[in-house]
């Protein structure tokens, strides 16, 4: 032993005296690991000196056992010296009797170069030491402690309605800017209603409203509004975009998934019920592992089987990771605002999230299944915990009986068939005496022609001791069907076993695990792992996880959905990107104000009621939209909050608003999906046109846009071109383009059209014949308020020329005067929901 | 049904629309119908509409990251996945083993269906042009420019699905909602011409593909850069026409009144862009409700045009049409075209399970004379040379027969054919090998991302520099692989 090894070192040295001269040179630029360094790792070296392979004793997968070396006890790796380092010697043949890579190509110069780089830098196995994001993203600001900054002293204190707004005037001031004026009464009260449940008030509240028209009154409207059933149908719909909510799998067949509009429902009752936040991400995240589960809290799991689903995986190992990533990637970015699935591959490139960190959160939601039979998913029982235990011990009493009736009438069929009783030809009995998987072929046959008649004369020979027994089992079945009553079902992944261990995967790669990944809470975020204690079959990773998410101190939680909230009243979050939280996300524009209202969120019981009263009781809130060019020059992105902007309502408000106006909104809430109409031609880009889209008649196709069916493969046209959000994964904000075929979709799309002649039949009904009074009418159904004289005299104008003009034109028919007046006013109605000021509320 | 179509050409009443207007005008007092008079700016684009040039920001044409000749694309998408060695990649050692079976290691087909008896193919092979490029007897008119075709034999991609592999062929992945190949390159390129949609698909009469919008979408992309469904009969897009019981002259009417109340309430409102941009919106609806009507209304093309394309044969004239007005639309600025042949399911697609020889005859008829027909009619009007042509399906099919006497084949990801032609290409040639049976790419394998590299390539665009940030990451189409393919450029 000390002679091999002396002798090896005596060779070490004297090869490294002998040949530093052939080795290629270090890469000039400095290297980095996981895209350059890594791969020629992993697919020269690691196949033999790996995680699962270690020729020789040697292993480089990890940067201790690279340093230590393998059998010869010599290192491989030196840091700070690549000419040393026998990793580099090998690769480049400087001893003809120990070349590496012993099979395939060998390294080329720019290769080895790279390593040398590598090497000399330090061998680091994450990140070059000076970039790297776990050294300096910890002082990021979003993983800082909330604070509860004091509210700032402004001069002009009368301005002041709430603390918010002393934190915006406060910047205003400092730059000697001052707010805009309040928006009219009637903007505000739009903006208010639409803000809160996403529909315009109606004339009737518009009058009555304006005639207590004063800051206190506004304060009431909103503690109105808050109560009612609309303010979750339109706050839920935000919800269901940060969780990429869709109705079907995507892919080839494209399945609805079964019950999954009960989680929609649960959201919309969550936020009409105002449940704490904090309780409604326990529930999501680990409804089944609540002391005080119920079929609600399971419900609300579906949030992790809301992703796309593909039924025919082209690697079925890969597909399980794929599956975990949509998780994984959506409950960093719905609650946390970080980018957690960049680290899949490698180390986060920004952030202080490694690939280690990664694969930490994969193995806490690993425990999850999918309820399947075959390619088709099937739903599961929901309940608390003695239901859903009555529920199994039933299914497993009944499963039990039935095995016993299956086992008394197949002993008699083999005692039957070998006593010769069964009267079946003797090659039969013997096939079907055969064991299942030894039959030949000729056997096969004959099991299959004969089985039908053997079960016959099975039956007819069965001894009524055995009749008598089979009934009684069978009555018994029955009694215990009778007394486990039958569970609501819902939609959600379940835990049943201990979670396989999971391994960290290079490159992402499900065929090249690394080392094993406890699970674990993010090690940048956390000062201490938490302990993962078993639920019933539940492991209870994934409520540990979701503690850690609820908790006051988590610096993340609180402050991500304060500003998912602000966006949403203001337009832009304090914090523009609202899934971003990290080093590339925004900053920031007031971070005093976000802290302080995340800090008062939380200690107001996460109640999401209260943040929404805070924010629209400011007078921050209730700014009128008027640009002042000099503040418009310096800050055309409004990021000082000096005036609220112009923002474009979101297709499903648009379409309420519409039904609303024209009287068609039907307000029934909840349940399976309505399936609205489309065209013909959206339906030719699918392969299965006749059997996808099933139209609910106008009446259900009237509900509330939340309500409508959202397929993968075939989403709402009218919805798709207005911006509807990515299905597909956690959509923090919506675009706004402006694009030809939202015009078309919007003039002369049979929605827009058809709810237009609704409008105007409505109006008529309501006002009669004279075209002033319908004018008045029109506007305030639609743009909740009176035309201007101008205005009014323009759509009058309108309403007789086209009456006169249609008229003259279809003299040759017979059409009487009203036909035509009526025409007219659809036209007006149609004109009305393409404005500006429709879709863009002042 | 049919809905009728706002044309300047078709005015009301059999009169012409200046008298029909001066009659209007004479007939009652008031009617201020100025506006429709000058119909032309009809939105009166020099008011307040574009003014700040805002609106077409997303779609506006960009420089290329170096220069380039190929300035459209048009892809024929044969769904279904078309059999490579019936097609482009001849195998002799095919007809030495007909019918026996295959016991190599080799793990293709779906579905865990049997691996087969290894099938001929039953067409012949012959070499074409000066460069004798080998292409079989199903594409007899497609031969005549095989010095124009570069055939890539040995690609691959990770999938044995439809779903799956049409959307990896179009976007680069397996997984469903990233954007597509078009919507990068009207992300990185913008559009030329105003009046279409810079992303147009064209889906084949039987059905689309499989996966459905995914295969068209902008992804995590603004909607702008979505493909548009673009039907060759009928309306061509979706709510162009006008709705059916509007008269053209109530159409312009309104469309007038809604202009003018939107002009009115941008003012004071001017720094709104995202007013303006809506309005300009209207006013670039109404020029494509005229231009995209006018693209498909391929009546205008000579008899010997449309005979060409072949039009007046009831089995080539659908593809004919879809060929010809992808070669109206790129005319018109259109960057990417993309035109299915099959659609739904099974043998009204590529998917030859039960007769691939069936199948690819007939399939192979439907689009031989119609793509010949377009090189040809390309070449004659120098949009040859700023044209990049695609031909492939999502994988293709294996050497082997499903069952004895059942000639249908499986898929086959591991290896198949794709060519690519036109501006930037070198022709009259293949690249690439797959093995002696034609189940796997052996020489110079060439996965999906290198295809989209190349692609890009040929547009002028770096791979690894188009680049979209999206929730931490700087997303490519190619993912973290791709690299072109050097040997197919010209």
């Amino acid at each position: 032993m000390f002679h091999r090894f002396g002798l090896l070192l005596v060779f070490s040295i004297s090869a490294a005296m002998a040949g530093s001269r052939d080795l290629p040179l270090p890469a000039p630029d400095g290297v980095d690991f996981s895209e350059q360094v890594e791969p020629i790792l992993r697919d020269r070296c690691f196949a033999c000196h790996g995680a699962n392979v270690q020729l020789s004793g040697l292993r480089l997968d990890e940067r201790g056992h690279a340093l230590k070396g393998g059998d010869s006890g010599l290192p491989s790796v030196i840091p700070g010296d690549s000419a040393q380092s026998l990793l580099i010697r090998t690769v480049a043949g400087l001893d003809p009797d120990r070349v590496m890579p012993k099979t395939g190509d060998r390294l080329t110069s720019e290769e080895i170069g790279l390593l040398r780089a590598w090497i000399d830098a330090g061998a680091d196995y994450t990140e070059t030491a000076e970039s790297s994001p776990l050294a300096n993203g910890k002082d990021h600001w979003s993983f800082q402690p909330l604070t509860s900054p004091p509210v700032p002293a402004v001069r002009n204190a009368g301005w002041v309605r709430n603390p918010i707004d002393a934190f915006v005037l406060a910047k205003l001031e400092a730059r000697g800017w001052k707010p805009s004026p309040p928006a009219g009464p009637e903007a505000l009260l739009r903006r208010i209603h639409v803000d809160l449940i996403g529909l315009p008030p109606t004339p009737q509240e518009h009058q009555e409203f304006l005639k207590q028209n004063s800051p206190e009154a506004f304060d009431r409207l909103i503690g109105e509004l808050l109560n009612r059933p609309g303010y979750g149908e339109r706050w839920g719909r935000h919800w269901l975009d940060v969780v990429r909510y869709a109705e079907s799998n995507g892919y080839e067949r494209d399945a609805t998934k079964p019950e999954v509009w009960k989680y929609r429902d649960y959201v919309i009752r969550s936020f009409n019920q105002d449940k704490p936040y904090n309780r409604f991400i326990l529930e999501q995240l680990a409804g089944d592992e609540l002391e005080d589960a119920t079929a609600e809290t399971h419900i609300a799991m579906g949030f992790n089987r809301l992703g796309p689903w593909d039924d025919e995986p082209a690697d079925f190992d890969q597909d399980r990771f794929d599956q975990l990533d949509d998780v994984v990637r959506t409950t960093s970015e719905a609650f946390l605002g970080l980018t957690m699935g960049c680290a899949r591959c490698h180390d986060h490139k920004f952030d202080p999230l490694t690939q280690k960190d990664y694969y930490g959160m994969v193995a806490l939601f690993n425990g999850l299944r999918r309820s399947q039979n075959g390619r088709r998913e099937v739903s599961l029982p929901v309940g608390d915990r003695d239901q859903l235990a009555g529920q199994g011990q039933g299914s497993d009493r009944i499963k039990e009986l039935e095995a016993q009736i299956d086992k008394l009438r197949e002993d008699f069929r083999i005692e039957l068939l070998r006593s010769g009783g069964s009267g079946l030809p003797e090659e039969a009995v013997a096939a079907l005496l055969e064991d299942f998987k030894k039959r030949t072929e000729e056997q096969k046959g004959l099991a299959i022609k004969y089985t039908s008649e053997m079960i016959a004369k099975t039956a007819e020979a069965l001894p009524p001791e055995l009749v008598d027994r089979i009934a009684e089992l069978e009555a018994e079945i029955a009694e215990v069907r009778r007394s486990t009553p039958e569970l609501d079902r819902g939609y959600y992944l379940y835990e049943s076993k201990p979670p396989e261990v999971v391994h960290v995967l290079m490159r992402g790669r499900a065929a090249s695990p690394g080392e094993v990944a406890v699970p674990a809470l993010p090690e940048a975020l956390v000062t201490s792992q938490p302990a993962f204690s078993t639920k019933g079959n539940s492991s209870g990773r994934r409520l540990a996880l979701a503690r850690w998410i609820a908790n006051p101190e988590n610096p993340l939680t609180a402050r991500v959905l304060v500003n998912r909230v602000w966006q949403q009243h203001l337009g832009r979050g304090l914090v523009r990107t609202g899934g971003d939280f990290g080093i590339m996300g925004d900053r920031p524009s007031h971070p005093e104000l976000l802290d302080w209202l995340a800090s008062r969120f939380i200690q107001e019981g996460w109640s999401l009621k209260k943040l929404h009263t805070l924010i629209m009781t400011s007078n921050t809130y209730r700014m009128g939209k008027t640009p002042v060019a000099e503040y418009l020059e310096a800050d055309p992105e409004n990021r000082f909050l000096w005036r609220v902007h112009y923002r474009r309502l979101e297709a499903e408000a648009i379409r309420d608003s519409m039904l609303a106006a024209s009287g068609q909104l039907n307000r029934k809430m909840y349940g399976p999906s309505m399936v609205p109409p489309i065209p013909e031609a959206a339906l030719e880009g699918h392969p299965d046109p006749d059997k996808i889209w099933h139209t609910s008649n106008e009446r259900e196709a009237s509900r509330r846009t939340v309500y409508a069916f959202i397929k993968r493969s075939m989403l709402i046209p009218m919805l798709e071109v207005l911006d509807l959000c990515d299905t597909t994964r956690s959509s923090a904000q919506r675009p706004v383009t402006s694009i030809a075929p939202q015009a078309l979709t919007l003039f002369n799309g049979d929605f827009a059209n058809g709810q237009a002649l609704h409008m105007a039949r409505r109006v008529l009904e309501k006002v009669g014949p004279d075209p002033a009074a319908q004018v008045d009418l029109v506007y305030r159904l639609a743009l909740s308020r009176s035309p201007t004289p101008d205005e009014h005299r323009e759509m009058v104008d309108f309403l007789n020329q086209e009456t006169e003009a249609d008229l003259w034109e279809t003299r040759a028919r017979d059409r009487d005067r009203l036909v035509a007046r009526e025409a007219s006013l659809v036209q007006l109605c149609r004109v009305v929901f393409n404005l500006n000021e429709f879709v863009y509320p002042n | 049904m049919q809905a009728k179509r706002f044309t300047l050409n078709n005015p009301p009443c059999g009169r012409t629309r200046r008298e029909f207007l001066w009659e209007t005008g004479g007939g009652f007092a008031g009617l201020a119908l100025i506006d429709l008079l000058s119909s032309d700016g009809f939105f009166g684009r020099a008011e307040g509409a574009s003014a700040d040039g805002k609106p077409p920001v997303l779609l506006a044409p960009k420089l290329p990251h170096f220069p380039t000749r190929a300035k459209h694309v048009i892809f024929f998408f044969m769904n279904g996945g078309p059999s490579h060695v019936d097609l482009f990649d001849p195998k002799p050692a095919l007809t030495k083993y007909n019918g026996t079976p295959y016991k190599g290691k080799v793990k293709v087909g779906s579905n865990n269906r049997a691996i087969g008896y290894l099938m001929q193919s039953p067409f012949e092979f012959k070499k074409h042009g000066q460069s004798g490029l080998e292409i079989s007897s199903v594409y007899p008119h497609l031969s005549r420019f095989a010095d124009d075709l570069c055939v890539i034999r040995s690609l691959y991609t990770d999938t044995a699905a439809h779903a799956s592999g049409n959307i990896q062929m179009n976007t680069g992945n397996v997984i469903i909602g990233r954007p597509s190949l078009g919507s990068w390159l009207s992300y990185g390129l913008g559009t030329m011409g105003n009046d279409l949609p810079g992303f147009v698909v064209m889906t084949d009469p039987r059905g689309g593909p499989i996966g459905g919008t995914s295969n068209w979408t902008a992804g995590f992309m603004p909607a702008a850069y979505q493909g548009t469904l673009f039907r060759s009969k009928g309306d061509p897009l979706l709510n162009l026409a006008t709705p059916e019981d509007v008269s053209d002259r109530t159409q312009r009417h309104s469309l007038n009144l809604l202009q003018r109340l939107n002009r009115k309430h941008l003012k004071n409102r001017e720094q709104e862009s995202e007013l303006a941009a809506r309005i300009h919106s209207y006013e670039l609806a109404y020029r494509m409700q005229t231009t995209a009507s006018e693209v498909v209304d391929v009546d205008k093309e000579s008899e010997q045009t449309r005979e060409m394309y072949g039009l007046n044969n009831r089995l080539t004239a659908d593809f004919g049409r879809k060929c010809l007005i992808a070669r109206r639309l790129i005319e018109k600025g259109v960057r990417f075209v993309q035109l299915y042949s099959g659609g739904g399911h099974g043998p009204e697609t590529w998917d030859g399970h039960v007769d691939c020889i069936k199948n690819h005859s007939l399939h192979g008829y439907e689009t031989d004379q119609p793509m010949a027909g377009l090189i040809e009619d390309l070449k004659r009007t120098g949009l040859w040379e700023e044209t990049l042509l695609i031909w492939g399906g999502e994988f293709g099919r294996t050497p082997t027969s499903e069952g004895v006497g059942k000639p249908g084949r499986d898929h086959n990801w591991l290896g198949f054919s794709m060519w690519l032609a036109g501006a930037g290409v070198k022709g009259g040639q293949a690249i690439g090998a797959t093995d002696e049976l034609g189940f796997e790419a052996v020489e110079s394998p060439y996965h999906v991302s290198d295809l989209h590299a190349t692609v890009l390539h040929l547009m002028g665009l770096d791979h690894t520099k188009l680049t979209y940030f999206y929730h931490g990451l700087e997303e490519r189409l190619t993912g973290q692989r791709g690299q072109v393919i050097e040997g197919a450029l010209a």
